[in-house]
Formats: structure tokens, sequence, C-alpha cells
């Protein structure tokens, strides 16, 4: 659903600073939501699509990859033009639309090892305030974006063994062994983290900027 | 923050996001609902307080990235703008409150029926008053609606939640009869 969605390429945004797109993204995403004219939004949704294919993702790839948002856009504009008006409808898809397509096209760009870095450096403020640790709190983000595809695989087979044992419907059927699952492999994950050492030195996170020349290391030679 | 802390925050804003994407059970009244909200609960139930809160904080983090992991796909910068931005926000306050309820509820020999009961209030002080009076203010104040109108609209969802509360409540005694897990 969100992970696996980046792709390997090299056109423009791939090339972009992951941090810029992210800037640019949130920007689009809070100016659309002032606009209302259709005019200025269908343009939006075109420059949003022209976005997504610019990353070298075909139409007919993108039409698959945002398929679940589109049916919910499908529902908003109908309920919106029963309730509301036509052209109240027409803005509102044309706006999810648009900062969709941005997003995806943000999200097909940029891998999860360029979204941490990012969310590192959004951390470190708040680790100077002694609220967090930075790496470890942008590494718990990024094992929930890598996380979330399995979890869903995990509740639709469950989904699955309940109904062969006639428990389809049921949501503690759905929840209890899915919960159980998570709280067992949040040890196994613990471990292969513990295991491969982190958090890195402090050093990799905040570079020293300190001058002085430290006796325990040797001083490079040209 | 232990490691295992950081995996079962990690792991339950997944779960939050991934209850998201579950088809919403449509009700009678043709209001849809989803289990996204029930994640919430859970995850101050099943976690406590802290880690719960940081397993929405996690989510909300997603969120901001313009990752589509709200129900229904939504996500993005556009949705702390949106009408129902107090609701999402809320979600943190809803997880610490519920966590802390629970903790403060939890006594094991108990019989089930008076901790289920115990954790159905706790999820609904939690993850209904507190997090629908966040919802509420910011539909009053900073969507102009004012507090009555706010508190009509978002009347209808509450027989949802308060299912939901209920079965959080039993997955959770459920849960926790299966795995030993601390609240924290």
């Amino acid at each position: 659903m969100i992970a696996a969605l980046a792709r390997p390429g090299s056109s423009p945004l791939h090339r972009t600073a992951a941090a810029r797109k992210l800037a640019a993204l949130a920007a689009i995403a809070t100016l659309l939501f002032f606009v209302d004219a259709p005019a200025p939004l269908g343009f939006a949704f075109a420059a949003g699509l022209a976005a997504a294919r610019s990353t070298g993702v075909r139409f007919a790839e993108i039409g698959s990859d945002l398929k679940g948002p589109a049916a919910v856009l499908a529902v908003l504009g109908l309920a919106d033009w029963w309730l509301v008006d036509a052209a109240t409808a027409v803005s509102v898809v044309l706006r999810l639309g648009a900062i969709a397509l941005f997003a995806h096209a943000v999200t097909v760009t940029t891998s999860t090892a360029e979204l941490t870095a990012v969310l590192e450096r959004l951390f470190v403020p708040a680790e100077r305030l002694g609220l967090l640790d930075a790496a470890r709190a942008a590494l718990t983000v990024t094992l929930a974006i890598r996380f979330v595809p399995l979890i869903v695989e995990e509740a639709r087979e469950i989904r699955q063994a309940q109904a062969a044992r006639g428990l389809d419907g049921s949501i503690t059927a759905l929840a209890v062994p899915l919960m159980v699952r998570v709280i067992v492999r949040a040890e196994a994950l613990a471990d292969a983290i513990d295991a491969r050492g982190f958090p890195p030195e402090r050093a990799v996170v905040a570079p020293s900027r300190s001058p002085e020349i430290r006796p325990d290391r040797e001083v490079p030679t040209p | 923050m232990t490691t295992r802390d950081l995996g079962l925050v990690a792991l339950m804003a997944a779960v939050i996001v991934a209850l998201g994407a579950v088809p919403a059970i449509p009700l009678a009244a043709g209001v849809p609902i989803t289990l996204q909200s029930m994640g919430v609960m859970l995850a101050g139930l099943v976690l406590g307080p802290r880690r719960g809160a940081a397993a929405v904080a996690v989510v909300i983090a997603l969120v901001a990235l313009g990752l589509p992991v709200l129900a229904g796909g939504r996500g993005g910068l556009g949705v702390f703008v949106g009408p129902t931005a107090g609701f999402l926000v809320g979600w943190l306050v809803a997880a610490f409150v519920t966590g802390f309820l629970a903790m403060v509820f939890e006594a094991p020999e108990k019989p089930t029926w008076l901790r289920t009961a115990q954790l159905t209030a706790a999820a609904v002080i939690g993850g209904i008053v507190a997090l629908y009076v966040c919802g509420i203010l910011w539909l009053a104040f900073f969507v102009k609606m004012g507090l009555v109108k706010a508190f009509m609209v978002s009347l209808p969802f509450v027989p949802g939640d308060v299912a939901k509360a209920i079965v959080a409540a039993l997955v959770t005694v459920k849960v926790r009869q299966a795995v030993a897990i601390e609240r924290k």
C-alpha cells in the first residue's frame, strides 16, 4: 500500500532532494486546501498528472497504484453531488485527486532511506530539547512504513482463515490474532535491531564541529 | 524507550494504518465506520499511555509525510488544515487517556466481565469523550461552525464508536490472556 511504491529511476524528481520534494508537497497540499474554484484546481490536477508521469511511471500503472484513493474520491464526489451540488463535488474531487497525484509522485521517487534521513533531521531539534532520540524516532517511523503492507497482508490471511471457519465478519476474530502476532513479532524485531548494533554512533547524527585535534586519533596526512 | 518498545510502537502504528485499509462497515443509518479509531483505542488499551500515544504520533508523522495512511487513503498536510484535523490530533490525547485509565483500572484478580467493562469505560472516556472534545473544538472554532452545530455533526458517529470501544476492550482482554504485555 505505501511501502515498496518507490521505484528506481533517474527522472528529475528522482534527482531532487527528498526534503525539497516533501516541502513542495506540503506547500501544494496546504495551498490547494484554500482553493475552491474549479479552474485552478483542474490545472493543479493536470500538473499532478504531469508530475506523476514525469517519474517514468506509465498512466496505467499510476491508475492501478491509486485505485483505492480513486474509489474513495468517487464516493466523496457522489456524496457531495447529492448533498451539496455538482460544483462542490468537482472541486473536492479535483483537489484531493491533485494532492494524491503529487503525493504519489513523491512516494514513487523517494526511497524509504531518504525519507528517514529527512525525518532524522527534523527530529534533531526535538532531540536537543531532550524530547526524543532522533535516530530511534526515525527508525520507528521507517519500520511502520515498512510493516504496513505486511500487516495488511496478515489481516487478509487471518480473515481468510476465519472465514473458512465461518467467522467472517467478526472483528474480534480478526483483531485478537492480529494483535497477538504483532506483539510476538515486535520481540523478534527488537532482537534483530539490537543484533545490528542500532543506534549507530551519535557522531553520525550530529557531526562534531569542534576544531581541536583529538589526541586519541591519528591526524590525517595529505 | 527500549528497542522492544520501539518495535511495538512501530508495529502498532502499522496496525492502525492497516485497520484503516480494512473495508468500512456500512451502518444501518448509512454512515460508514472504519476500524481505524478502534486501532487508536487498542494502542492505548494494549500498549499503555506513552507507547500508545507514540504509535499514534508515528501515524500522524506518516500523514504529514504525505502518505495515504488514513482510512479511505487520505493523507498529506491537507489533513492538518481540514475540518477533521481536530480528530486526527485528538488521537494523541485519546490513546494517552485510554492507556492511562486502563493502567489505573488494571488489576489481574478482577473477574473478566469487570475488566472488560472497565476497559470499555477507558476506551469510551479516552477514545470518544477526550477525542470528541478535541475534534468538536476544532470544528467549532477553526472551521467556525459553532459549538452546537459541531456537536450535532459529530453525534452520528457516537454509536459506532461505542461499539468499537466495546470490541476494543474485548480484544484487549483476550490478547492479554494470550501474551504477557505490560502497559507503559
